[in-house]
């Protein structure tokens, strides 16, 4: 067997055996970076294993999701020619990761355009005298969702990039965002925290821009949130589980309530025996959905801690002088308690409202409030808002996010076709700024990614020229005083 | 042997972060520990079975937690080991 023989059989097995199976493409990654990191080899192979069974729980956590969902989607289009998905990162994941297997495409080629995307992004800090780019995106789990769903954007917009092109095509072009959009945070988080030296890397980067922007606008930074005296029981909607279980219970519930009971009996005879009553049905049912999400959940973490450990090892070695770009919730410290559940609550009251006008016009896709997006967007913008224009515009801006969240994720959700798997990714730049992408790449198809990839360029050069202090700009420090 | 939690809102991003620089500090002050991270909902069923828990100082009422062995710390910058560090000997913490 000569040479090129063997290599093509190398290939196809690694392509049958290891890019079909995105746990052992991510396990093995770990491993790698691990034994660079110069760790020993048993802690090498514990990474390994948990990175491939974090990612197996996952796969366990989507199915659920998906299948639980599926008889109540049929329900509501049977009887109302009505679809719904759930705006949430999670049960975004799992719709897309079906909506990629369903046009017989692996996951493992979006675990690669995860790694092509994280190394372009550095690249770009290293040529940072160049592009401008100042932030490092670190967030590991937000990197898989966002990643995934760019995955499918691409896949679906432009078939043809079905292949490895269109994995150098996403790694380039979710690189850039998460580079660019991390970079645009710097300022706002640097006046937020004092210079605590890190930027936001998380699902609403173009919205804590906007809203440093806007915010002293509509209110007074000096009339601050922190006054507001709110109800003790909203506490309760900090933990998560019973923040997801109360969402769950209330849209799916009433769902359920209005498809009926022998309708439910009809199409769910196995899950819904004679001698079970409705309500409990309900509760029953309702609640799979918070045990899949938490199943989903621990997978992921389980996963990312890996992935994150060793990502954190490589930058640390490469890029001294550039800023960590880390999860919004980082930002919380820096803002008073109340601000957090207030922007939950008037993002909530947005969401409410927009969903109500949803039905009201008879739009085909309904949409059922996550509670990702709900809570960590709104919190974000809150507190971004409040420092930069009080508690107006904590008020008002969290409020406006809620309504774009519904209305852009409905429209994602139908454009995109992953209604048939009943969720999308719904956080607030996921229902704006993305959908406008993948709008671009259905009708231009390539052109529109490159067009995409150098106007998100353009827009660091843009804040560097813009900029008073030239030696401010890559130092980072940023004064917390009004001019 | 220490038992050591890090919570934050949904377990995934914050938690993780405050993990890794408590792994580092404890590092420093060589204090052996066992550190996990998880969402709030769940550390606050889990607390009492551990020695410390850090968390952002805005979710520090979520712990109610009525025992003499755990402690529960906020932090403002999760970022800042200096922080970490003083906070760990204020509560002297071994």
């Amino acid at each position: 067997m000569d040479f090129y023989a063997a290599f093509e059989v190398g290939f196809k097995w690694f392509h049958n055996n290891i890019m079909t199976k995105p746990e052992f493409f991510i396990g093995g990654l770990v491993f790698i970076g691990y034994m660079l990191l110069r760790k020993p080899i048993y802690e090498s192979f514990a990474g390994f294993l948990k990175a491939s069974v974090g990612m197996m729980i996952w796969g366990v956590g989507a199915g659920g999701l998906v299948n639980t969902f599926r008889p109540i989607l049929a329900g509501l289009n049977d009887r109302f020619h009505l679809n719904a998905a759930v705006i949430d990162p999670y049960f975004g994941l799992a719709a897309a990761q079906k909506a990629i297997e369903v046009a017989g495409v692996s996951l493992g080629w979006t675990m690669m355009a995860l790694i092509v995307g994280f190394f372009w992004n550095i690249l770009l800090v290293l040529l940072r005298r160049f592009t401008k780019i100042r932030t490092v995106f670190l967030t590991g789990h937000v990197m898989i969702q966002q990643a995934t769903t760019a995955s499918w954007l691409i896949f679906f917009a432009i078939p043809q990039l079905q292949n490895t092109n269109g994995v150098i095509c996403i790694g380039l072009l979710i690189g850039t965002y998460w580079a660019v959009f991390s970079n645009l945070t710097v300022e706002p988080a640097q006046k937020l925290t004092g210079n605590a030296d890190f930027a936001v890397g998380h699902q609403q980067m173009g919205w804590v821009w906007l809203t440093s922007k806007i915010a002293p606008k509509v209110g007074d930074p000096e009339k601050s949130v922190e006054n507001i005296n709110l109800p003790r029981w909203l506490q309760m909607f900090n933990d998560n589980v019973v923040a997801t279980g109360t969402l769950m219970l209330v849209f799916f519930g009433i769902i359920m309530l209005i498809l009926g009971e022998p309708y439910m009996r009809g199409i769910d005879k196995a899950g819904f025996p004679a001698t079970l009553s409705f309500p409990i049905y309900i509760l029953s049912k309702s609640f799979s959905f918070a045990v899949y999400l938490f199943i989903l959940l621990s997978g992921v973490r389980m996963f990312v801690a890996e992935l994150t450990e060793s990502f954190r090892g490589i930058t640390d070695k490469l890029l001294h002088g550039s800023l960590p770009a880390v999860d919004c919730a980082v930002t919380y410290g820096f803002a008073s308690p109340n601000t957090v559940l207030f922007g939950f609550v008037c993002g909530a009251l947005g969401q409410f409202t927009a969903i109500a006008g949803l039905l009201v016009f008879n739009s085909p896709i309904m949409i059922i409030t996550g509670f990702v997006p709900v809570f960590f967007d709104n919190a974000t913008v809150a507190v971004f808002a409040n420092k930069f224009g009080g508690r107006r515009a904590a008020a008002i801006l969290p409020f406006c996010t809620g309504i774009f969240q519904v209305v852009g994720g409905a429209l994602a959700a139908w454009y995109f076709e992953l209604y048939k798997y009943g969720g999308w990714h719904g956080n607030i730049d996921w229902d704006t700024i993305w959908p406008i992408f993948g709008v671009l790449f259905k009708n231009l198809a390539i052109p529109g990614v490159v067009v995409v990839i150098v106007l998100m360029l353009v827009i660091p050069q843009l804040q560097y020229w813009r900029s008073k202090d030239k030696e401010q700009y890559f130092s980072c420090q940023y004064s917390d005083e009004p001019k | 042997m220490l038992k050591v939690v890090a919570a934050c809102g949904n377990g995934m991003g914050s938690s993780q972060i405050i993990k890794m620089k408590i792994e580092k500090v404890f590092k420093k002050l060589n204090i052996t520990a066992s550190i996990d991270h998880m969402s709030v909902g769940e550390a606050k069923t889990a607390a009492a079975n551990y020695d410390v828990v850090f968390c952002s100082i805005s979710l520090i009422n979520q712990f109610v937690v009525k025992n003499n062995r755990t402690k529960v710390i906020g932090l403002v910058n999760l970022l800042s080991e200096q922080e970490i560090e003083a906070k760990i000997v204020e509560n002297d913490i071994k």
